[in-house]
């Protein structure tokens, strides 16, 4: 029986797993040496097949996580996971062995594995404090991610070459907005959409002819494991303070790539959630992450070529092409109006900053 | 000579999954074994076994699927045996791991797209790759061009070998095995009274079929009578639909025109919807290293529409099997190209006349696998020395155009007035694997 994902109705509790899945789930706890006396999912995704539980045992709090991607794949994270701990002492959570000492299961043609449930952890602030104690733990985990090399047989999972393709397929996905807007042009944000979408395209051009001419291509040069992972999906709920400082969970995502593309994603978002740029903000995350992992004048070059491209434009529009005749509504009027108002304050923070590195040299 | 085959870690063969690498390799083989011992090493499938011997060919499988794991159990394998030549497919990867266990078997390799990108493989290990081995064949000009661009060192060893078509099983919808089928498939989708333009493929924004939807409002206003046919998976289903996908499904959705996006055809049945449609579209966008459907439409008599890039126009005498698109990123392009050859229908039924001849004489099987075994011929009589002997390309052709008789496919070629001068250079290259 091959895992699957399913569907999930108003009719259905949040966190719905199909029984059958459930029923592996039990399979899957029998290669472990421990005695489960309760077992809760916690989060799932089930438009991919993925799924988290938290146990209780015998042997304290545990998570037991359904990972959706190919196997060869999981297996590439799961020995991050590994590296992080055993060699570089990071605060993620410890993978629990099978019986036979080994770190995942694999059924429905998927690998499960069982982590060290970590207690307490509390979201940081949603203030500038929080944000730096996030840039500073990121930074951390970037810097102990160096030199991880995948055991044999796992996929090597890496963005670090991919950039230029990543800016051109946001320049070309500008094209299909106008394309979309133009199909259906009845709709209520059809207009809007057109008359900014050229700004946009212009932007990320740009964005895309400077990392070209920037000295990314030299650096790239360094290779995978000089330059470590990046997570891909952190924020506040991934990155959380614990008894003794900050952890880092939910690994499954990580990759090869530049480590400040994870810090990029952290600002632009958390400049969106703010409405607008705000250049100490921004300033004191970078310098917070620098602490921790020192960042070098070439590579803040490519973080603010990075942060120049139309990042929050793209990510909340891109949702057009699944059913433009249910998506262009009034709301994204307001949500493109919103994006452009914010989009306009980042010019100038960005144009603040841009020097700082080259200023005081090295930092 | 005791030759060994060594596929990719991808997908096995025979092609049960498809695959154009796997197509090729299954196309060559029977006319392969009759002058040599072959052995073909590839991947495990659950539905073959890990060893056999079928009409003389004898098959190893191992496990694969990570080229690491793959690598492994092929140089185990090469180390417990002995060959006199050792054909790579794909995979220049392979070949130093290879010769440090096998020190004295020549080497050659097939090269179908850009594994030899810096990306893919580092600038010292492909340079030694190139050293080790005697011959390169590629599937495209373009191919072996990028390879000399980067590695110019190759130049001596580098020779095309266009791939072929099986025109027994793609056949023109006139055909009598072939003219119910395309009656029953068209009546079956409401398409019998129309024109009716194929595009098949993987929908990716590299294969670029959005353009020719883009194309199509502007098109279906000069001809009344155009329906489109997408063959290409994914399309229904919205697990693994991707945004590309998505974006095209929704411009679909708006087309005056009938549209039919039959989503995963089986590989054996594919050549039903050639044999139905009346126009054959290749939108490519990137620089593709020559497509297979370019072969199964000319074997099928379809006039082709296809773009400059990568390979593609290598097979295309403009005007004669189809025309091309200077400009893909470009609509209107497509617009003006199709709307000239639509408007025409004799040149239609000329174009799909030439290619159905072209796929019988020039794109057979017999003729790819011939092109071959005269590479293997001539790295079996140069010496292999410490450094490696290099083989001439001079020499290879020299020798070809000596021994095979040639045919002449095609009425004198005439060009049209606007794209004289680009496709100058095209046709030289396409006169030559015309006439060797």
């Amino acid at each position: 029986m091959f895992i699957e994902p399913w569907i999930v109705d108003e009719t259905m509790h949040e966190f719905f797993v199909p029984d059958y899945i459930e029923q592996m789930a039990e399979d899957v706890l029998r290669h472990y040496d421990l005695s489960v006396q309760s077992r809760q999912v916690v989060t799932t995704k089930p438009d991919k097949g993925g799924a988290i539980w938290k146990l209780e045992t015998n042997k304290g709090p545990k998570s037991l996580k359904l990972l959706h991607r190919r196997p060869t794949r999981s297996l590439f994270s799961l020995g991050a996971q590994r590296y992080l701990v055993d060699v570089q002492n990071a605060n993620v959570p410890p993978i629990v062995q099978t019986k036979e000492g080994i770190d995942y299961v694999e059924a429905g043609g998927k690998l499960w594995f069982v982590a060290e449930w970590i207690e307490p952890l509390f979201p940081v602030t949603k203030d500038l404090e929080g944000a730096k104690q996030l840039c500073y733990a990121l930074g951390e985990f970037h810097r102990l991610s160096k030199g991880y090399v995948p055991p044999k047989g796992a996929e090597i999972a890496s963005r670090l070459y991919k950039w230029p393709k990543t800016y051109e397929k946001t320049i070309n996905k500008m094209d299909w907005f106008r394309q979309l807007a133009k199909a259906y042009k009845e709709m209520p944000a059809s207009a809007m959409l057109l008359e900014v979408v050229d700004r946009f395209q212009v932007q990320a051009r740009e964005s895309f002819t400077r990392l070209q001419q920037s000295s990314y291509h030299q650096l790239i040069e360094l290779g995978h494991s000089e330059w470590g992972l990046v997570h891909q999906d952190y924020g506040w709920s991934n990155g959380q303070m614990g008894a003794d400082g900050m952890w880092i969970i939910d690994l499954d995502g990580v990759a090869y790539d530049l480590p400040i593309r994870d810090l990029r994603k952290l600002i632009s978002g958390t400049m969106a959630d703010l409405y607008r740029w705000d250049a100490q903000w921004v300033r004191e995350m970078i310098r917070a992450y620098h602490e921790a992992n020192p960042i070098d004048a070439s590579l803040y070059d490519i973080l603010m070529i990075d942060l120049s491209l139309p990042n929050e434009f793209y990510k909340n529009l891109k949702e057009v092409v699944y059913e433009p005749e249910l998506f262009l509504t009034e709301q994204t009027m307001q949500l493109i109006e919103i994006i452009v108002a914010t989009d306009e304050t980042k010019w100038p923070v960005l144009a603040e900053i841009e020097n700082d590195w080259k200023e005081n040299g090295n930092r | 000579m005791n030759i060994l085959m060594i596929c990719t870690e991808k997908l096995p063969v025979p092609p049960v999954l498809g695959g154009a690498i796997q197509t090729y390799i299954a196309g060559i083989l029977p006319h392969l074994h009759r002058a040599h011992r072959i052995t073909v090493l590839g991947v495990q499938h659950e539905t073959l076994p890990n060893e056999e011997t079928i009409d003389g060919i004898h098959y190893v499988r191992v496990p694969g699927g990570i080229f690491d794991t793959y690598c492994d159990h092929v140089v185990q394998y090469v180390q417990a045996h002995s060959f006199d030549l050792i054909h790579i497919f794909n995979r220049p990867r392979l070949v130093l791991p290879i010769r440090q266990v096998a020190p004295h078997a020549k080497m050659t390799l097939s090269m179908h797209n850009d594994m030899f990108q810096v990306a893919k493989i580092n600038r010292e290990e492909a340079v030694e790759v190139i050293r080790q081995v005697s011959a390169i064949v590629t599937i495209s000009n373009y191919i072996g061009q990028v390879i000399r661009d980067l590695y110019p060192e190759a130049e001596g060893k580098l020779r095309t070998i266009y791939s072929g078509v099986d025109s027994e099983r793609f056949l023109p919808g006139n055909h009598s095995k072939m003219a119910p089928i395309r009656k029953q498939l068209r009546q079956a989708h409401g398409i019998d009274q129309k024109t009716v333009i194929l595009f098949a493929g993987r929908l990716s924004p590299n294969k670029g079929v959005d353009k020719l939807i883009q194309a199509l409002p502007e098109l279906a206003k000069r001809f009344n009578d155009l329906a489109l046919v997408i063959v290409g998976s994914k399309w229904f289903s919205e697990e693994g639909t991707t945004d590309y996908i998505a974006y095209v499904r929704s411009l679909a959705k708006r087309l005056p025109i009938p549209v039919v996006a039959t989503g995963f055809v089986p590989p054996n049945e594919i050549q039903h919807w050639f044999a139905a449609a009346d126009l054959f579209v290749c939108t490519s966008q990137w620089q593709e290293p020559l497509a297979r459907v370019h072969y199964e439409a000319m074997a099928a008599g379809l006039p082709i529409v296809t773009t400059a890039r990568g390979g593609n126009p290598e097979v295309i005498v403009p005007n004669e099997n189809g025309v091309v698109v200077e400009r893909p990123e470009d609509p209107q392009d497509f617009v003006e190209k199709m709307a000239y050859v639509l408007s025409n229908r004799t040149l239609m039924k000329k174009m799909g006349e030439n290619g159905r001849k072209l796929a019988t004489s020039l794109y057979r099987w017999e003729r790819v696998a011939s092109d071959l075994l005269r590479v293997w011929q001539h790295v079996e009589q140069t010496e292999l020395s410490p450094m490696q002997a290099t083989v001439s390309v001079e020499e290879i052709v020299e020798q070809v155009v000596e021994k095979q008789p040639t045919e002449p496919v095609l009425q004198p070629l005439k060009p049209i007035r606007k794209e004289v001068a680009s496709n100058k250079k095209r046709k030289k290259a396409f006169v030559w694997a015309i006439t060797t």
